[in-house]
């Protein structure tokens, strides 16, 4: 299997105030094609933090991360844009447009890759039957339920035909029975359409449901443990 | 992002707060408006008295009279005493590219007829070359200018015969009018009058200029010199050849050095020139004011933007996670800007120019005041027609646009440079 995600003595310090903060102290991952990766670990344990970096949101201060094996420290920030276009990020908090409709938010992911609007309409449409909310597709955020939004940004996540999702926390802001039906939407993407995840949770439970599990505590990767 | 989709983007947002949106298009509507509405008057203004210039003072024509000044001779002792007289007439037509010269003899004068006064202005000129100069102006509309008038021939202008615009008219062709002048320098002052028989009622002329006048009465020039017991004329009009500036050059400095500088000589050109200058300056000082309002519309889009950009930090971190360029962003942003500006722009346009003519309507209806000189009878009124030139529409058009993006640019560049995980974290 082909890695597609690598991160070699990753370290990320930021300032917070003027006090630094080590997030990252050494971290080294390898996420092959097809893999479902959960990393768990208390808040602060910057589990979020790699996961911006393995967005390309962000670049490491120390240590290299590699996205099919490009080193995300040497592109320029149109570079890093085009690279953000093949990764499918879902967000604990949705984050989806308030004014657009479901459909139009997961078009808006396509146009922004220039896509063109013939295209957008049908992949839209295909995505959002994947999801099991095409019925609901002309309705806006504050017309849907949480666990409905967070579908709908799973779908925006999946338009573009990613390398892979990343996902932050995507049922910690639902109830525990449609967190189920997420994880559950997401099992059935790895399993069906090898459609490769690396989730971040603090959610035990919801780690078991996964390939391969890492815990970080601090800053480092302390345990792996494949279910 | 194709451009199409970054246009419907940014008018997504803006539809979002249409309120607000709303408003800040009113600051460069009232902006562009006030410009548009201004200028175009302005220039109206312009056309009309340049126009009325042109007509009533042809550009081929010099005005020569005495060097002092018409009529000031309060400062006594630097005074010259050089007069012009109606004979001098011979010596300018003498000069090179000189066609023609009439002297002009004008006085205030009363015009009695049954039983009713008008003050006027009696001007005493040769009905033939006067109306070969003016021949637009100095035109009969009913009865005839005699080529070779009697003594007692009068031309009364269309305010003389018909006052009031209504019809009821003070005097007509054919009628006997009595002329009276106040001789001021016999002792004890006395009135002169004389019987003069009306021949011909002039066309509406309109407007003022120094040709023909609606509110004058003509006397042919020896009658003038008789009646008014003087030889000593008022100005001298010069026809020229040409109307080009070195012929009006040549011909002024000749006629000048012909009275030792004694005169001064005005050309109609000179006198366009002049005035075309001034407008200038008074177009370029109300735009300045007109523009100052668009700038305070300026910041209040900056300052909405601004606004909308706090607001919206998290949308532009969303953008970017989902690969948008930084570049892109600065355009969603001044995208939103350029249709504010060009919305406000079309508005301002269109309201300014409607402005513009209640204004003129306005003007007109309670002009009159215009010309109305208290020793002048009757009134000259003016008609201004709102004029919008392409330039003032498309400099309009490009300002209230281009003060939009120039005004949004900081706030879009700050958008764009919003590094995502920040964006993202924004509350």
């Amino acid at each position: 299997m082909a890695v597609i995600v690598q991160a070699v003595n990753l370290k990320k310090t930021y300032l917070l105030g003027k006090v630094p903060v080590e997030a990252l102290r050494g971290v080294n991952l390898k996420v092959e094609n097809g893999d479902f990766l959960a990393i768990l670990g208390p808040s602060g344990s910057g589990k979020s933090t790699l996961l911006n970096l393995i967005g390309a949101l962000d670049k490491p201060t120390e240590g290299k991360m590699l996205i099919e094996g490009v080193d995300i420290s040497t592109l320029n920030d149109n570079q890093l844009a085009d690279l953000r276009r093949r990764v499918g990020f879902v967000f604990q908090f949705f984050n989806l447009i308030p004014r657009f409709t479901a459909r139009e938010n997961v078009e808006l992911s396509m146009s922004i890759a220039d896509m063109s609007r013939a295209e957008r309409r049908k992949q839209a449409e295909d995505v959002l039957e994947t999801v099991g909310l095409k019925e609901r597709m002309n309705h806006k955020p504050a017309e849907l339920s949480g666990g409905e939004q967070q579908r709908v940004a799973i779908a925006r996540a999946l338009a573009n035909t990613p390398r892979f999702l990343l996902m932050d926390e995507p049922t910690g802001n639902i109830d525990s029975k449609t967190a189920n039906e997420i994880v559950g939407l997401v099992k059935r993407l790895n399993e069906e359409k090898g459609v490769t995840i690396i989730m971040v949770t603090h959610d035990q439970r919801l780690a078991t449901q996964a390939k391969r599990t890492v815990q970080m505590f601090d800053g480092v990767i302390t345990r792996e443990i494949v279910n | 992002m194709k451009s199409r989709d970054v246009f419907s983007y940014s008018f997504s947002a803006i539809r979002l707060r249409k309120l607000r949106a709303g408003l800040t298009t009113l600051g460069v509507v009232i902006g562009i408006a006030a410009i548009v509405a201004l200028l175009s008057i302005t220039q109206g203004l312009q056309d009309t008295i340049t126009r009325q210039l042109q007509t009533g003072f042809a550009t081929n024509t010099l005005i020569v009279s005495s060097g002092r000044g018409a009529g000031v001779s309060v400062m006594g002792g630097g005074d010259s005493g050089f007069k012009l007289f109606v004979n001098d007439t011979q010596t300018i037509n003498k000069i090179e590219n000189v066609s023609m010269s009439i002297a002009i003899i004008q006085r205030v004068c009363y015009v009695q007829f049954g039983g009713k006064n008008r003050t006027t202005t009696i001007v005493g000129v040769d009905f033939d070359k006067y109306a070969s100069i003016y021949s637009s102006t100095f035109v009969a509309e009913s009865g005839d200018i005699p080529q070779s008038p009697g003594n007692d021939t009068v031309v009364v202008g269309k305010r003389v015969s018909d006052p009031w615009k209504n019809g009821t008219l003070f005097c007509n062709v054919n009628d006997d009018v009595a002329v009276i002048w106040t001789n001021a320098t016999a002792r004890p002052p006395k009135n002169e009058t004389y019987t003069g028989h009306v021949s011909a009622v002039l066309q509406e002329v309109g407007g003022f200029g120094i040709g023909p006048s609606d509110s004058a009465v003509y006397i042919p020039i020896s009658k003038a010199e008789s009646f008014f017991g003087t030889d000593e004329c008022d100005m001298i009009i010069v026809k020229l050849v040409k109307d080009d500036t070195a012929t009006i050059d040549s011909a002024s400095k000749a006629i000048k050095d012909a009275f030792s500088n004694e005169v001064s000589v005005t050309s109609a050109t000179a006198v366009l020139n002049i005035l075309s200058s001034v407008f200038s300056v008074i177009q370029l000082f109300l735009g300045g004011i007109a523009a100052i309002s668009l700038l305070v519309a300026g910041i209040g889009i900056m300052n909405i933007m601004i606004v909308s950009l706090m607001e919206r930090t998290r949308e532009i971190g969303i953008l970017k996670a989902l690969g948008m360029k930084s570049q892109t962003v600065l355009l969603v942003f001044l995208c939103e800007s350029v249709i504010i500006g060009l919305l406000g722009a079309v508005i301002g346009i269109g309201s300014g120019w409607v402005l513009a003519n209640v204004v003129a309507i306005v003007f007109h209806g309670g002009g009159g005041a215009f010309m109305g000189g208290n020793q002048v009878a009757g009134t000259s009124r003016m008609t201004i027609t709102p004029v919008l030139t392409p330039t003032v529409f498309l400099g309009a058009l490009v300002f209230g646009v281009g003060v939009s993006v120039i005004f949004a640019l900081y706030p879009a560049w700050r958008a764009s440079k919003l590094k995502p995980v920040e964006a993202l974290r924004y509350e």
